[in-house]
């Protein structure tokens, strides 16, 4: 890893949830990496990126998980969850019974992560516009009415996916903040992976950490 | 929120390969390849007796597609339903086990109904602290203290790397070409633990966490270091632990005697447990047991694989997991009580076999375990012999051991 890619102030973790085939994984390597993949396979395992962005003066680096596996593996239910911040719930607007499970999805996610977790409802393939079986209102009313973020996302085309990935750092980063303001002494817990062969001990602030919210 | 804004998205020049997305779901997938098409018009039409032939056999494959498309909608309802099941059945569970027995654990652990929700398997929100409660911490061991592990462990890599000369002599026996050697195994066990996950390898998510773990442990615990098989372990636990609640439950399951006896190849000791195991082994399965005998198929060709890992290189994870979970109910009786219960699932299988595919079987078994069979033949062994228990049967071979071996050093291997 450069050294650049390292200078960062937070750690967020964030999981894409949502039935196979909604397209995490080309969410995922689209905000990452710019790619879209017309073939991809089935997430087997783990799909694990990140990307720094800027947030106000803040830099964060974005520690993001999408998993198939979590449909295959419910041994890794619990560490799939453990300390995300916020997810991205994801459905195809094409297909109506993914959207239709979204409510489930939601139930495990609060079973497994933090309450105050922040969730951002996604209905990814507008590109094909004219397979649409989930009208915009429908899902924007449904994240209203759950507290939920909510954007409607092309992987393919590009559209919305920098700014759900933004709006949903940008949420956590203030939630973060107004924590820290509220009490000066909070729990801090360290997500950054201390690679065991770097001679450089972390350094103060540089630390990268991720405030339990 | 801009949805508006892409109306005009459509006229955006994109090149073919990207405006098509290849989607053969959106096609109704009875009905590619079935085309019923006249023939060319510089072609003599077909004769009408064929015409009808062939109009009836295209209305004949396209009821049977629509019929196996309505079967498949029907399965996939069912898997739904299926699923939704098991949901609402965990999140139930993990209801019971969060407001009721965690808050009780020392009066409840033990009793009948949370013994029977136990062997159902742990909801993996709960699963975590279940087993570190189970597990124990009979070594006291503290968050300081695996911190103070891991600088050291931090402190050894760094000078290894480096190839600053060793402080000599800091704990004797142990050379640097030792710790190097370990160092290296780590690193490839790492790189081979749970590949298909992606969590442990180079770049995943908990790879310097399970690297972390063992490091200290092999200064927590230079006298056995590390041992090819715990890599699996600390992976199984990292996924249900924190970092340093993972290393204080590896540390204290290790310290079991029967993995100890294995982790520190105390050769004669693993074979009183095959011993033992052989006890019951003939016991529950006499046929299977005879045919393993008469081609000389010994325990330790696929036990020593079952139980370094604790199956979870061997079984499909989810059922690793719920052999951990009753492991760490009834000790490690049950370890080898699963393994009865694979060679009795498998029995048939097992006894129409030769040495070398029983082999081949065992030590790569079908990935596609069905859970409730698997579990339902596990339940069907009996852990008694003649009476005696499992600990019973394993304290009288170990004590006839140490009165052979002071009989005769020279068997001691």
């Amino acid at each position: 890893m450069s050294s650049a890619e390292e200078d960062y102030n937070f750690v967020f973790k964030v999981v894409l949830i949502g039935e196979s085939g909604v397209g995490k994984t080309n969410l995922l390597s689209r905000f990452t990496r710019n790619e879209f993949n017309h073939d991809s396979r089935t997430t087997i395992g783990v799909e694990f990126s990140t990307r720094t962005i800027a947030v106000g003066d803040a830099t964060v680096k974005a520690q993001i998980w999408d998993t198939a596996g979590l449909e295959r593996y419910r041994a890794i239910t619990s560490a799939y969850y453990r300390g995300a911040v916020g997810a991205l719930v994801v459905f195809d607007i094409t297909k109506h019974q993914t959207y239709d499970v979204v409510d489930r999805w939601l139930k495990e996610l609060y079973d497994h992560a933090e309450p105050s977790i922040v969730v951002m409802l996604v209905g990814n393939k507008t590109d094909l516009a004219q397979a649409r079986e989930v009208p915009t209102e429908e899902a924007k009313m449904f994240a209203e009415n759950n507290g939920l973020l909510f954007l409607e996302t092309s992987a393919l085309d590009s559209t919305n996916v920098e700014q759900a990935f933004e709006t949903i750092l940008k949420e956590i980063f203030q939630k973060v903040q107004k924590q820290k303001q509220r009490s000066s002494q909070s729990s801090t817990v360290s997500l950054g992976s201390e690679s065991p062969e770097s001679s450089a001990p972390a350094q103060g602030e540089k630390r990268p950490c991720c405030v339990a919210i | 929120m801009e949805y508006e804004e892409k109306t005009g998205r459509a006229h955006r020049p994109l090149s073919p390969k990207q405006n098509v997305r290849k989607n053969l779901d959106f096609e109704p997938l009875s009905t590619t390849a079935l085309i019923l098409e006249d023939r060319p018009a510089n072609l003599p039409a077909k004769p009408a007796e064929e015409a009808q032939k062939h109009r009836q056999q295209y209305e004949e494959m396209v009821v049977q597609a629509k019929k196996r498309e309505l079967k498949e909608a029907q399965k996939r309802k069912k898997q739904l339903e299926e699923r939704c099941k098991l949901e609402d059945s965990i999140g139930n569970a993990v209801l019971t086990w969060n407001n009721e027995i965690l808050p009780n654990w020392e009066t409840m652990c033990c009793s009948r109904k949370v013994r029977e929700l136990w062997w159902q398997g742990i909801p993996p929100s709960v699963r975590g602290k279940v087993w570190s409660l189970a597990i124990g911490n009979e070594l006291n061991i503290t968050h300081e203290l695996y911190d103070i592990c891991l600088a050291r462990a931090k402190e050894k890599w760094r000078s290894l790397s480096t190839g600053t000369a060793e402080v000599e002599c800091e704990d004797a026996g142990f050379s640097a070409a030792d710790r190097e050697a370990s160092l290296e195994l780590i690193k490839l066990d790492i790189s081979r633990t749970f590949p298909n996950l992606c969590i442990f390898q180079q770049g995943g998510p908990y790879h310097d966490t399970l690297h972390s773990i063992l490091g200290a442990y092999t200064c927590y615990r230079p006298d056995v270091g590390y041992v090819q098989g715990m890599s699996f372990i600390a992976a199984v636990l990292i996924l249900n632990l924190d970092t340093a609640d993972a290393f204080i439950a590896f540390s204290n399951l290790l310290n079991k005697p029967c993995q100890m006896a294995f982790f520190r190849v105390d050769h004669g000791l693993m074979l009183t447990y095959f011993a033992a195991f052989e006890v019951f082994f003939e016991e529950n399965l006499p046929k299977l047991f005879a045919h393993f005998k008469k081609n000389n198929l010994t325990p330790d060709i696929y036990l020593i694989d079952w139980i370094f890992t604790l199956y979870s290189k061997s079984l499909p994870l989810d059922l690793a997991c719920r052999v951990w979970d009753v492991f760490c109910r009834d000790g490690e009786e049950f370890l080898f009580r699963t393994a009865l219960g694979i060679l009795k699932l498998f029995e048939d299988i097992l006894t129409k076999m030769d040495f070398i595919h029983i082999a081949q079987f065992l030590t790569k078994l079908p990935e596609d375990l069905p859970s409730e069979e698997f579990f339902t033949s596990i339940a069907a062994i009996q852990m008694q012999s003649r009476n005696k228990k499992w600990a019973q049967i394993l304290a009288a071979l170990q004590k006839d051991n140490r009165e052979m071996e002071k009989g005769s050093p020279s068997l001691k291997r």
